[in-house]
């Protein structure tokens, strides 16, 4: 990841320390002979600001010297990343409304399509075996699934 | 009981059918995950966590266990025929297997690599065997502030041997840490950052965040480049190597095994590091270094047998002191918690079993492994070729089925599909997740002796630094800190100056 944007995780971690010390705040901080329920994340809180500091400034000095400009070796695919990511939260989503059955095996359509350039009569059959098969198997070890509307 | 009454109790236990069948599953399955570029052990042993909950944690360990050894036996195939390591202690493999492949010898590449793989495994239980009771005998006397320690000590060797950014590696330990605070406080019983969220009282759970971390984002990472490989076509004849190649790695073997299980004892160490030093080591001593690269039998033979005495080394902490020295021993240490054991120095005398069972299935499964590699190597051959497109769902699947399970709470799914995102983001940047999950996972034990030392010692730091073992860590943990510190500083020194 090109350095200028090196700058964002340092600034996220920043902002995650800072959040950490006030939400532990009122949990109780307690003192040394009696440490409190937000003792452990205030002390981390605090530790992670301090570490996040030299980061930030490590990018912000990289970005002036433009030690950053070398590019980036190949372009990535992040629609294939962004769709499959966004795929797995519908799943989430779907797997309860659907039943395990039909939603894996509608997800599974989609991942054997992206992932390869095969024939949809092979995508098909895969989709629908894997699923079928990973039920039967999964069931019979005690594992049970949402059924969903289609009650299966 | 004595090493030999334990040992013999031990090949009971794992000799019966269903353990015998769990250490099968558990060293196929890892032989296969090291095998397949793409996922590593610690991906496979969290996605399999789930179904081992309605076994016996003798059971569930073999099994467990299994694919972490198995998978160090499996990463060499990928290094030798594919140029591509299976997993990553046998990324050094790759330097001069894959050179032998090309000359041809292929055969006694992966010969080799499983023969000194299984000398050195055997190793690694033997020293692991006469260890675990001297040590536990010493770990008995650890107080809170011991362990407090130790565990610093811990963190801070992991965050040292940090690939990248040691100031990276630090921010992640931390991450982890915080994770670790989520849900009830254990003391007080005050909810932590859970919003409310019944899901979120009993803390982030270990089994999503791992698959997250490992399974989701290898996948993620994965779908950046072609997803086909190739491999190099090589007759594989000959698998047992000749007697020059025994010579000259005969040497390599022993080193390999001694510097191995050492490494792999020391927390933060482990395989891969293991496997890198055998490495170096191996050039220096060579009469021949310039043949190092080119397809030197020794450059296979000492990094392939340092890995597999390192995934012996790093049981010792585990299972003495209950510390697990590398992120792949966290997850062991997760799934021995959720089948109620605590590992430790009482472990020899509470359960006999476990302890034993597991020193006895490692004998087994090595010599289940020495099967798999040598005579079955053309099975592995064909696996190798399942085009990733193929492999792809099917891993998401698992983790997908394997994360609902454990509590059939769809929510613990969302949590993995999110610290899959992170993992790749976090991968992205440079980011090491290794310390993050050795984090998270010693945070509530780190957490509680801490805050009991300081109810011990009504407050005062100084109990950390009064007692000798805790001060030895500390002081150990600081050199460390310091030592990094000033190469940090005399590295950017210039930078800021300009």
């Amino acid at each position: 990841m090109k350095e200028k944007y090196g700058i964002v995780p340092g600034l996220f971690w920043i902002g995650l320390s800072i959040y950490a010390m006030i939400g532990s705040y009122p949990l109780g901080l307690g003192d040394f002979r009696d440490p409190g329920a937000g003792l452990m994340p205030f002390l981390i809180g605090a530790l992670l600001f301090l570490t996040s500091l030299p980061l930030v400034l490590k990018s912000i000095v990289a970005v002036k010297k433009r030690i950053s400009e070398k590019a980036e070796s190949g372009k990535i695919n992040f629609t294939k990343i962004v769709s499959v990511a966004v795929s797995l939260f519908l799943y989430c989503f779907f797997l309860q409304k659907l039943g395990y059955l039909a939603a894996t095996t509608l997800l599974l359509l989609f991942l054997f399509k992206t992932a390869s350039s095969r024939k949809w009569r092979f995508v098909i059959i895969a989709s629908v075996l894997t699923s079928v098969v990973s039920y039967l198997g999964f069931t019979f070890l005690g594992l049970r699934f949402p059924r969903g509307i289609l009650g299966i | 009981m004595s090493v030999f009454g334990g040992l013999l109790s031990g090949f009971q236990i794992v000799l019966q059918p269903a353990n015998f069948l769990y250490c099968f599953i558990g060293v196929f399955i890892g032989t296969l995950i090291g095998v397949l570029p793409g996922i590593g052990p610690i991906g496979a042993m969290s996605i399999l966590l789930p179904t081992t909950f309605g076994v016996s944690p003798v059971s569930a360990i073999i099994m467990l266990a299994g694919i972490y050894y198995g998978a160090m036996y499996g990463g060499s195939t990928t290094s030798i025929l594919v140029n591509i390591p299976g997993e990553s202690a046998s990324v050094v493999t790759c330097l001069d297997g894959y050179q032998m492949a090309r000359n041809g010898r292929a055969g006694p590449a992966l010969g080799i690599s499983a023969l000194g793989s299984f000398i050195g495994g055997t190793f690694s239980i033997v020293a692991l065997m006469f260890l675990a009771n001297p040590l536990a005998n010493v770990a008995l006397k650890f107080g809170p502030p011991e362990y407090f320690s130790l565990m610093c000590l811990c963190l801070t060797i992991l965050i040292y041997l940090a690939k990248g950014s040691v100031l990276k590696a630090i921010v992640m330990g931390l991450f982890g840490l915080l994770l670790s605070t989520v849900g009830l406080d254990l003391t007080t019983g005050k909810p932590r950052f859970a919003y409310g969220s019944a899901t979120l009282y009993d803390g982030i759970g270990m089994v999503p965040l791992v698959m997250g971390l490992f399974g989701i984002s290898e996948v993620f990472t994965n779908l950046e480049g072609p997803l086909e490989r190739v491999i190099f076509k090589s007759k594989l004849k000959n698998l047992f190597p000749n007697l020059d190649d025994w010579k000259r790695s005969a040497g390599p073997i022993t080193r390999g095994s001694i510097l191995g299980f050492l490494l792999g004892i020391l927390p933060g160490g482990g395989a891969i590091t293991s496997s890198f030093v055998s490495y170096t080591v191996e050039k220096k001593v060579s009469k021949h270094p310039e043949e190092f690269g080119k397809g030197a039998i020794e450059g296979v033979a000492g990094p392939e047998t340092a890995n597999n005495a390192a995934a012996g080394g790093a049981f010792v902490p585990l299972l003495v002191l209950g510390i697990p020295p590398n992120a792949v021993m966290a997850v062991l240490l997760g799934a021995l918690i959720i089948q109620g054991v605590a590992p430790g120095p009482t472990l020899i005398n509470d359960h006999p079993d476990i302890f034993w069972g597991v020193i006895a299935s490692m004998y087994v499964g090595n010599i289940m492994l020495l099967a798999l590699n040598l005579p079955l190597i053309g099975m592995w051959v064909k696996v190798l070729k399942v085009p990733y497109g193929i492999l792809m769902p099917l891993i998401l699947l698992f983790c997908l089925i394997g994360s609902y399970s454990l509590g059939n709470n769809i929510y613990d799914v969302v949590i993995m599909v999110i610290f899959g995102i992170v993992g790749y983001i976090l991968n992205k940047f440079e980011y090491e997740v290794a310390p993050l999950v050795l984090a998270f996972i010693l945070g509530p034990i780190m957490e509680t002796a801490f805050r009991r030392s300081l109810i011990m010692s009504d407050g005062a730091f100084s109990i950390f630094w009064t007692r000798p073992i805790s001060a030895a860590s500390l002081i150990i943990a600081a050199l460390l800190f310091a030592s990094t510190g000033l190469a940090l500083y005399r590295k950017t020194k210039p930078m800021i100056t300009e």
